[in-house]
């Protein structure tokens, strides 16, 4: 959908050069980034759209910065509005005396062909030197995501990480209540645009589950009468079970590099996971524990994947090779673990710990160390990693029995809620977009 | 807490397998006359677990014993078995505990002798609770 241009007007050897490196990741406090409102080349009536559009491109990029705990965006002005040539010539002195550690600056251009170019600069002002840049070509209706990557691009060139503003969260949307509650997959952009519905509502819909560039979505939908796992197309809207004429399968969760569905199947009364390519073929199975073994999820390089066992009489989660062999336990303290998730960069494995204070999520290491609990409960569950592996979005249970979304950082802040237009469950997050 | 999983009987549709159709009560008696039936001779319709178990007690035995006394008598009769979990569950451990618990009734009612075609068994999980709900589903 958006396409890397190459065609800058100018600059564009430098565009294809390597951009600086990165610093270092993991800053302890938050860095001052300060985005002054976009310019544009464009002149007379056109160049006043442009400058329309880049002023809410502006906002959308301090929107998004703003929505992380590593960056501190200052408030954007319109009155520190920059020529087109100073987009690559920043005022660095000016930058360093309101405090800010980063710039991010760019400009938005009518093209002929009627889309926009939009292009992304980043700078450490404290070094003065250039940290990234980025050039798209973009529909007209495309440009919120053309800023979403420069947020990505601001953010991992500061911080090191991966940034999570091109990215899409799918959950269940949920109206009325008890039997009768209506439930739909449901689908929006990571800051909450662009939602939209995916089902029907006529059928009872559980867990969706993107794949890795929110593509297509598998979830649990009770058609036919049994909890069964359907593949949907997000773009089409078309889908199909992932195993046709199956008894009862869930838990879908795709590989990281999209290809495989690792899920649950019962087979009599025992549960097992399962893995299959995820355009059909024939399921493997990976369990053979006598016990419930579910919620599959793979580690980033696809060789290992984490899932949860009762087999020892109670829920916890254990570790094995994508091919089912070499299982170990890997949580020991106390309580039950569930509904595992392994982080993008492979470090942490989150979870919903369920113990007599309730259920609260947690992290610990795929080594079994550093386990943390970071939310309070009572009744929270089904953790999904941001593609930054910082943050996680979740499922919280309100005493009235109704559900919401939360957003929770690795840093133990207070959890924050995501706003839907419904109440939601499930949520699930996509890595970046293409 | 306890969980439940429930025997609904429904109007089979067409024929099942080798049963041949009885005679004539079942034409004049509608799905409500026969539910209240099952209920009456067999007791309940529902059957209860221990905390995080899907192992029949004794007492779920003897009701589902009697249940399937009452089905062999009724092969017109097909049956979903509904499985459930606890609310405080987490969702998937829910879905297969809901599913482990009808797979066991149903198990038990083959064991019975109920013929497997007149039953099946599904789960819903944490999604769906309390006794007596199911009963109004299949109302229709």
């Amino acid at each position: 959908m958006i396409k890397l241009y190459l065609g800058l007007p100018f600059a564009l050897a430098a565009l294809l050069a390597s951009p600086a490196a990165a610093q270092q990741p993991g800053t302890p406090s938050a860095a001052v980034v300060a985005i002054p409102p976009m310019t544009t080349p464009d002149t007379g009536t056109k160049g006043n759209e442009s400058l329309g559009l880049a002023w809410q491109a502006t906002q959308v990029i301090e929107s998004d910065l703003r929505s992380t705990s590593e960056l501190m965006a200052l408030k954007s002005d319109q009155k520190d509005y920059y020529s087109y040539p100073e987009v690559t010539a920043p005022t660095f002195p000016k930058w360093r005396a309101a405090g800010a550690k980063a710039l991010v600056m760019g400009f938005i251009q009518q093209r002929a062909d009627g889309r926009l170019t939009f292009g992304c600069y980043i700078y450490d002002v404290g070094k003065g030197r250039e940290l990234g840049r980025a050039g798209f070509v973009v529909g007209r209706d495309d440009w919120r995501r053309a800023a979403h990557k420069c947020s990505g691009l601001a953010y991992t060139s500061i911080t090191g990480a991966p940034g999570i503003f091109d990215t899409r969260i799918a959950y269940i949307a949920e109206s009325g209540a008890g039997d009768s509650k209506i439930r739909r997959v449901a689908i929006m952009d990571s800051d909450g645009y662009s939602h939209h519905y995916l089902t029907a509502g006529d059928t009872m819909v559980l867990t969706p589950r993107l794949s890795p560039k929110a593509a297509r979505v598998a979830y649990v939908s009770f058609l036919g009468g049994k909890p069964n796992v359907r593949i949907l197309d997000v773009e089409s809207g078309e889908q199909r079970p992932l195993v046709p004429g199956v008894s009862t399968s869930f838990a879908p969760r795709f590989s990281p590099d999209g290809q495989r569905i690792a899920f649950s199947m019962m087979l009599g009364s025992n549960t097992d996971v399962y893995v299959i390519g995820a355009n059909g073929a024939s399921p493997q199975r990976l369990t053979t524990s006598p016990g419930i073994d579910t919620d599959p999820s793979f580690s980033p390089d696809g060789n290992r994947i984490v899932f949860e066992s009762d087999r020892s009489g109670s829920q916890q989660l254990y570790i094995m090779d994508a091919d089912g062999s070499n299982e170990r336990r890997l949580t020991f303290g106390g309580g039950r673990y569930a509904a595992p998730d392994w982080s993008p960069d492979g470090e942490w494995i989150a979870f919903t710990r369920l113990g007599s204070d309730g259920r609260r999520i947690g992290i610990i290491k795929a080594d079994g160390s550093g386990e943390k609990i970071l939310t309070a409960g009572p009744s929270d569950e089904g953790p999904s990693w941001a593609v930054s592996s910082r943050e996680l979005v979740f499922q919280r249970t309100d005493p009235t029995g109704r559900n919401r979304l939360y957003r929770v950082t690795i840093d133990g802040e207070d959890p924050r809620r995501i706003e839907v237009p419904q109440d939601g469950a499930d949520p699930d997050w996509s890595g970046v977009m293409d | 807490m306890r969980w439940a999983a429930l025997l609904l009987p429904a109007l089979l549709c067409g024929s099942s397998g080798g049963a041949q159709p009885r005679p004539a009560p079942p034409v004049l008696v509608g799905i409500d006359a026969l539910r209240a039936d099952f209920g009456a001779k067999s007791g309940t319709d529902t059957v209860y677990f221990g905390s995080g178990s899907a192992i029949l007690g004794a007492p779920a035995k003897a009701v589902l014993a009697a249940q399937a006394q009452w089905l062999l008598m009724h092969p017109e009769v097909a049956v979903r078995i509904e499985g459930y979990a606890d609310s405080n569950d987490t969702r998937d451990h829910a879905l297969a505990m809901g599913a482990k618990r009808a797979e066991e009734v149903r198990d038990f009612l083959v064991l019975m002798g109920v013929p497997a075609e007149q039953l099946t068994a599904m789960s819903w999980g944490k999604e769906r609770y309390g006794v007596g709900r199911a009963v109004t589903v299949l109302a229709r």
